[in-house]
């Protein structure tokens, strides 16, 4: 029992001289952790986060700014004990990169009360928790209008995850755009029940092109599936979200709402050097270049340049205030 | 709305759709009853289906040949049936433990394999529709049936095949009776070991042809997680089927068919919660296995490791 006792005794001394070390280098140099549901290289969502994060990193330089990445989390009870095993080894800020993770850093940022935590989509900041908010439904809006403007079946068909945060603004916002110039289009919104099933997603965006859209759209990692689906028939379009895809079907995708997620990892890093550790609730919006309408340079000639034009001034006047979009309560 | 879903290019749509949907499943499955009816139940398929998909969609990538990838996802599922031979048999693990071990390496080496080979998302011209000369210009049944790839109708082929083989040839015979009474086929003179391996090779390479189909013959692209849970599926497809390849013919349409309809049915815009649409496939085919839970045809020797010495 002694010895039991006191190798725990050990364990204890070892375990405070190692974070203490920890804690030591953290004061040179600030660690980013980043948890993600799917991969870095999903060509969406998480791929774009990660592309952020690099960039601050290569901005404010290697020697400046650690990063250490987590991938396939997307049940929030792993990523959990990977968020706790992040903050007990002295990460600064520690980015859970999903709205289905803000429960699990309610609980765990109590623990470690000078860690910086941020997950999003998203909107409720406290202590030390940042939350991060892209408005999808702005550049939505804006790829509404094209597709009104552009499909010639009237038929639009939407590929959806998962009817939840950022599906829901993007589909609002875009079915909005879509009635504010054509009235008579039908966007047909159908979901697959799941965020990276690609198979999935390439069979409903079948069936919408086979029941008569020529316009698709959607969000999530597993539209990739959808995009490849919509480059095996000519004459239909994509509009991406999260990231630039064309590069995965250049003569089908038009354009792309992309996120510009570098400016909000060194918006929280710059938060944290002035001591502020948590507690913002960080807005991704057309207005302060958080989202950005990416056209495929291949296809810009198929976007008319008055519907450009409008696209524009659109985007201005949601700028202005002048444009709200309503969004479900 | 519902005189849409009536009309015949949706009801077209809807088939074409399910017989796609259920191709993988139907590989998969009828390659796990072999499995089963030589008494080892491996629930790795999902794993073996994640490599098969990865190394036909890589091989392709880079020999530019569909065909390459289908041999080399082919030899991939033909050692992990190894593999898995050596743990349940050779080692008389327990299978449905190792069956998971088999399916989290396979899922793990497939997503490594991918991010140190690729690690980006592309894709691939894939297997081509090869309309079938007459049948496929019957109106309605040729665009249903006839005018998929080769996989699809590889797929729907192996049914009979495997009924002739598991019931009409002696090699069936031996392969349900080391999956009834392993004691009377090793009292007889056979090999239950042997029978055992070869039936875990051949329902490997059926998950890893039905991992390829995904990346080949459907989405042609890769992508993490591509198989999503499907090779599960198959599993319960063989005890919705009772260990009979028409049986499990019937539990793969069926469950693709709610599926390609919840589609459908979503895209036309019926007013039914989305939550249903998605969920109706599971649901169904949950209620006809409870239903269906008489186990009289159940291989009696299955999951029991085989041991000359019996004990």
């Amino acid at each position: 029992m002694k010895k039991v006792a006191l190798s725990v005794v050990l364990i204890m001394v070892l375990a405070m001289l190692l974070s203490a070390c920890g804690t030591q280098t953290a004061s040179q140099k600030i660690k980013i952790a980043l948890v993600l549901p799917s991969t870095v290289d999903d060509l969406s969502w998480s791929q774009g986060m990660t592309e952020g994060v690099k960039a601050v990193q290569k901005e404010l330089g290697e020697d400046k700014v650690e990063v250490a990445i987590s991938e396939r989390l997307g049940n929030p009870t792993d990523a959990a004990a990977a968020v706790r095993q992040y903050a007990s080894q002295g990460y600064d800020l520690i980015i859970a990169h999903g709205s289905q993770y803000q429960s699990i850093l309610d609980e765990i940022a109590k623990e470690f009360p000078k860690t910086s935590f941020a997950y999003g989509t998203g909107y409720q900041a406290h202590d030390n928790i940042f939350a991060y908010d892209p408005q999808s439904q702005e550049g939505a809006y804006l790829q509404g209008i094209i597709a009104g403007k552009l499909t010639k079946s009237n038929i639009i068909g939407i590929v959806g995850p998962i009817e939840a945060g950022d599906a829901i603004k993007y589909n609002v916002g875009f079915q909005q755009g879509v009635k504010s110039v054509n009235p008579n289009a039908d966007v047909r919104v159908a979901y697959t029940g799941s965020f990276g099933d690609i198979a999935k997603a390439s069979e409903l965006a079948k069936a919408q092109i086979d029941a008569g859209a020529d316009i698709l759209t959607g969000t999530a990692q597993q539209t990739v599936g959808a995009i490849k689906a919509c480059a095996e028939k000519p004459g239909i379009y994509w509009l991406g979200n999260d990231m630039d895809q064309s590069s995965i079907a250049p003569d089908t995708v038009l354009t792309a709402q992309a996120y510009n997620w570098k400016d909000v990892v060194m918006q929280m890093v710059k938060f944290r050097q002035e001591g502020k550790i948590g507690g913002e609730h960080l807005v991704l919006s057309l207005g302060n270049g958080g989202i950005q309408i990416v056209v495929n340079q291949k296809l810009a000639n198929v976007i008319p340049a008055d519907v450009m034009a409008l696209v524009e001034q659109t985007k201005k006047d949601i700028i202005a205030g002048k444009l709200t979009i309503e969004l479900p309560k | 709305m519902i005189n849409q879903l009536l009309e015949f290019s949706t009801i077209i749509g809807i088939l074409t759709t399910a017989i796609r949907l259920a191709t993988p499943f139907l590989l998969a499955a009828l390659g796990e009853m072999f499995d089963q009816r030589a008494g080892v139940y491996n629930l790795g398929v999902e794993g073996v289906m994640m490599l098969g998909a990865f190394i036909g969609f890589w091989v392709s990538l880079r020999t530019g040949s569909s065909y390459i990838g289908i041999l080399a996802a082919i030899f991939a599922g033909v050692l992990m049936g190894l593999l898995m031979g050596l743990v349940s048999i050779t080692l008389q693990a327990e299978q449905g433990i190792s069956g998971i071990g088999l399916f989290m390496f396979g899922v793990g080496l497939a997503g490594y394999l991918f991010r140190i080979t690729i690690g980006y998302i592309t894709n691939i011209e894939g297997f081509q529709p090869i309309k079938i000369p007459i049948l496929g210009d019957i109106p309605i049944l040729g665009t249903v049936f006839f005018n998929h790839n080769w996989m699809v109708y590889f797929a729907f082929l192996m049914v009979p095949i495997s009924w002739f083989i598991l019931f009409k040839t002696t090699w069936g015979l031996k392969i349900r009776t080391a999956g009834m009474t392993p004691e009377a086929a090793d009292t007889l003179g056979l090999s239950v070991v042997a029978i055992r391996y070869t039936c875990l090779v051949i329902g490997s390479v059926a998950a890893a042809m039905a991992g390829a189909f995904l990346t080949l013959g459907h989405t042609n692209m890769y992508a993490d997680n591509i198989s999503a849970g499907r090779g599960f599926i198959a599993v319960a497809l063989v005890y919705f089927g009772r260990w009979n390849p028409w049986g499990i013919l019937g539990g793969a349409l069926f469950f693709s068919f709610v599926d390609a309809l919840q589609l459908w049915v979503q895209v036309l815009g019926l007013k039914i919660p989305y939550e249903f649409a998605v969920m109706a496939p599971y649901v169904l085919t949950i209620l006809a296995l409870v239903l269906a839970a008489r186990r009289i045809w159940e291989p009696a020797a299955l999951g029991k490791p085989f041991n000359r010495e019996g004990d």
